[in-house]
């Protein structure tokens, strides 16, 4: 976000700037050839430099557009269109006398693409740095044209405005320079969409701006759009009337797909049916008094809470060819929310696409997970993730409660990782007992070799379905299934050290195992051998391991040892 | 629902295991210099029992998993250091397991025990050391299934 920081301090030039700056004072229109970054030569509005879009655009900023607003539409208008035409402007930026830096920015600028805008913004802002050169831009001054019906519906030029919108973290920065200026009935115009959206909405023009708002409102969209889960946390956590028209555009996006999904509210289709409509008369109105705000309020709640009910398509995607009937609301809604309190922008944070049926679409745009805050949660950015990863990890949590023997009863997580835990600990001690006697009663193994490895092959591949016994073992030792049973159970409730549930899954694990042991006689007497010449000698060389090995794992026969 | 689908894999892991498991155990049998052990040679042959166990699981699973590449890499660093390491190395894992279960504290300290015992857990979240071992308990049961097949097959015969 290195533009963002740009911006910063490109904001920061701007106000410091801004005595020095103002050249106002003299007269309106050479000021405001001047302001439109040097870019247009004096008494020439119309050679502009191209590639100086994002001089323009900054210089457009707070700066320009109040006064002369009779001049400035048209120049502008000529300006835009020329600025996307134009090439080469290091000429005219010169005659226009501009600042030291800027030329060199221009220059600059030419060769970095227009698209690329975010390339052309850094050697731009920080030319702009440069106190000399950062003459063009006065975010002192509003000035903002009363109708930007001038502006050129270029997709260009919409999405280096759109772009803006990642600044919407300086939202709160420009709401200073919002209050000054909106005296002037235009409002910052460096809030992107949303900053035109508001000059637009101010001035309360014609609706011949709605169609740059949706213009920019599209661009705004597809911004959106390419922006990923953080920037939607930065909006959430910018809780200034900068940070909240932003946010309350994403949701009204929202809002406006809900709508267009079918979303049929009475409050909507009112809604709609004011912006559909030339409109102009009410968002004066609208924009002007809360009551208008609480009326959008209570239409962006239904809507919001519609569209959460509905909760259907939500890539953003789709959202353009719903937009020239819904990007009139923005305005006015955005107007509106910078008012209202910030639990209307809780419901919704971003779009959600995970849990949705139609993901068709989604996977290949979405590179983050988008969560939906609830109704009355934090919208921060951090409590997101940490809501998102805790959902994660207590599903996790459940699919281990599953695989776990006995845990069904327990809740909390804790507890529920002790068991793991133990469970874990247990299976590992199964291993190395089973390990221990492999290593033990290995002789055999050299008869019959391949026949244990088919049979066992065999056995293993139809194991899942039998639990891996062959069929005839239960039914030939049920005998001995209850004495070893209670013989293993004495044994094991001799056990001092293990943990209950230890116990537990061994006594569970070896209750069904017990099919397996067809000599239970036998084994203990080879256990009983060996064990004694292995805890001898552990007990000669080294301490307690391998009494540790075999305490929980090992049978009767260790038992009988330690009884002794 | 649970995107991790061990129903279809786990009788592949558990053939595979069997397969490279039994092999191993021919192996350490043919090493077996005579009829009465010592135990000394008993505890090694242990070892190399469940060296084997832990391979043959832990390549079975493959790469796939964060805690069988974990498990492969300690074993080739532990073959590198020597055998004899690891059984000093195994008695002081046990006695750590022996303190530290007293130390569980909350979630955060049972997650702490938890990544002592999954192998490779100590590079992971939470999250992600929950999967693993969902995972590694799935291949430890199927691990213990099989090996008792085996034993009991041996000891029948």
């Amino acid at each position: 976000m290195d533009m963002v920081g740009d911006k910063d301090k490109f904001e920061l030039e701007n106000r410091n700037e801004e005595d020095p700056m103002n050249f106002a004072a003299p007269s309106p229109s050479p000021s405001v050839d001047w302001r439109f970054g040097g870019l247009v030569p004096t008494g020439n509005p119309m050679a502009v430099s191209k590639g100086s879009t994002s001089m323009v655009v900054e210089s457009f900023g707070p700066t320009l557009w109040d006064q002369s607003q009779t001049a400035n539409p048209q120049n502008l208008g000529g300006l835009f269109s020329d600025i996307n035409n134009v090439q080469n402007s290091a000429s005219t930026l010169d005659t226009l006398g501009i600042r030291k830096g800027t030329p060199a920015a221009v220059a600059s600028l030419p060769s970095t693409d227009h698209k690329t805008f975010d390339m052309g913004w850094n050697p731009t802002s920080s030319m702009l740095n440069l106190k000399g050169g950062g003459g063009i831009f006065l975010p002192g001054n509003g000035m903002l044209p009363q109708s930007l019906s001038q502006f050129p519906a270029d997709s260009a030029f919409i999405e280096r405005a759109a772009r803006f919108s990642c600044f919407n973290v300086n939202g709160g920065n420009f709401s200073d320079m919002v209050n000054p200026l909106e005296s002037m009935g235009g409002t910052n115009y460096f809030r992107g969409g949303g900053m035109m959206q508001e000059v637009f909405g101010g001035n309360g023009q014609s609706h011949s701006q709605k169609n740059e708002v949706m213009n920019v409102d599209e661009a705004f969209k597809d911004v959106s759009m390419s922006v990923g889960e953080h920037e939607h946390e930065h909006e959430h956590g910018a809780t200034g009337g900068g940070g909240s028209p932003l946010k309350n555009v994403r949701s009204h996006d929202e809002a406006k797909q809900g709508i267009g999904v079918g979303d049929s509210g009475p409050g909507n289709d009112s809604d709609e049916a004011e912006f559909s409509t030339a409109g102009g008369q009410d968002e004066p109105s609208g924009l002007e008094g809360t009551t208008g705000g609480e009326r959008f309020a209570g239409g962006l709640e239904s809507k919001k809470r519609k569209r959460s009910e509905q909760d259907t398509e939500l890539d953003l995607a789709k959202v353009g060819p719903q937009q020239p009937g819904e990007s009139a609301k923005d305005d006015t809604e955005i107007q509106q929310n910078g008012d209202q309190k910030p639990t209307s922008t809780t419901n919704k944070s971003s779009v959600k696409h995970g849990k949705q049926g139609s993901q068709a679409s989604d996977p290949p745009k979405e590179e983050y997970i988008h969560v939906r805050a609830r109704r009355g949660q934090a919208t921060n950015s951090h409590s997101l993730a940490e809501r998102v990863r805790r959902e994660k990890i207590s599903e996790r949590m459940k699919f281990l409660q599953d695989l776990v023997p006995g845990c069904s009863k327990v809740t909390g997580k804790a507890v529920m990782l002790d068991e793991i835990i133990n469970y874990v600990q247990s299976l590992q001690r199964q291993v190395e007992f089973l390990s221990m006697k492999l290593a033990t009663v290995n002789p055999r193994l050299d008869f019959n070799v391949e026949g244990l490895l088919a049979k066992d092959i065999l056995q293993s591949r139809v194991g899942p379905s039998t639990l891996g016994f062959s069929p005839d073992m239960p039914m030939a030792y049920p005998p001995l299934h209850s004495s070893q049973q209670g013989l293993i159970r004495a044994s094991l409730s001799g056990l001092g050290s293990s943990s209950d549930l230890h116990r537990r899954t061994v006594n569970s694990q070896l209750t069904p195992m017990t099919g397996g042991f067809r000599e239970p006689t036998r084994l203990p007497n080879v256990w009983e051998d060996e064990l004694h010449n292995v805890v001898q000698m552990s007990y000669g060389t080294s301490a307690t391991t391998n009494s540790q090995e075999v305490d929980g794992s090992l049978p009767p026969g260790h038992m009988k040892v330690e009884l002794r | 629902m649970n995107s991790k689908r061990f129903s279809p894999t786990s009788s592949t892991i558990k053939s595979r295991f069997t397969r490279r498991f039994l092999r191993a155990l021919l192996k350490i049998n043919r090493q077996r210099t005579r009829t009465p052990s010592s135990p000394m040679e008993i505890c090694q042959r242990y070892l190399k029992v469940k060296l084997a166990a832990d391979v043959s699981m832990a390549s079975a699973v493959g790469s796939r998993r964060a805690w069988s590449r974990a498990m492969l890499a300690k074993i080739r660093h532990g073959v590198r250091t020597g055998s004899m390491c690891s059984l000093t190395m195994m008695r002081k894992r046990k006695i750590y397991h022996r303190k530290k279960s007293t130390k569980e504290v909350g979630i955060v300290g049972n997650a702490k025990v938890l990544r002592k015992l999954v192998p490779g857990g100590e590079a992971m979240d939470t999250c992600s050391l929950l999967d693993e071992t969902f995972h590694y308990i799935k291949c430890l049961s199927t691990q213990v299934k099989v090996m008792t097949r085996i034993a009991d097959q041996i000891c029948s015969t």
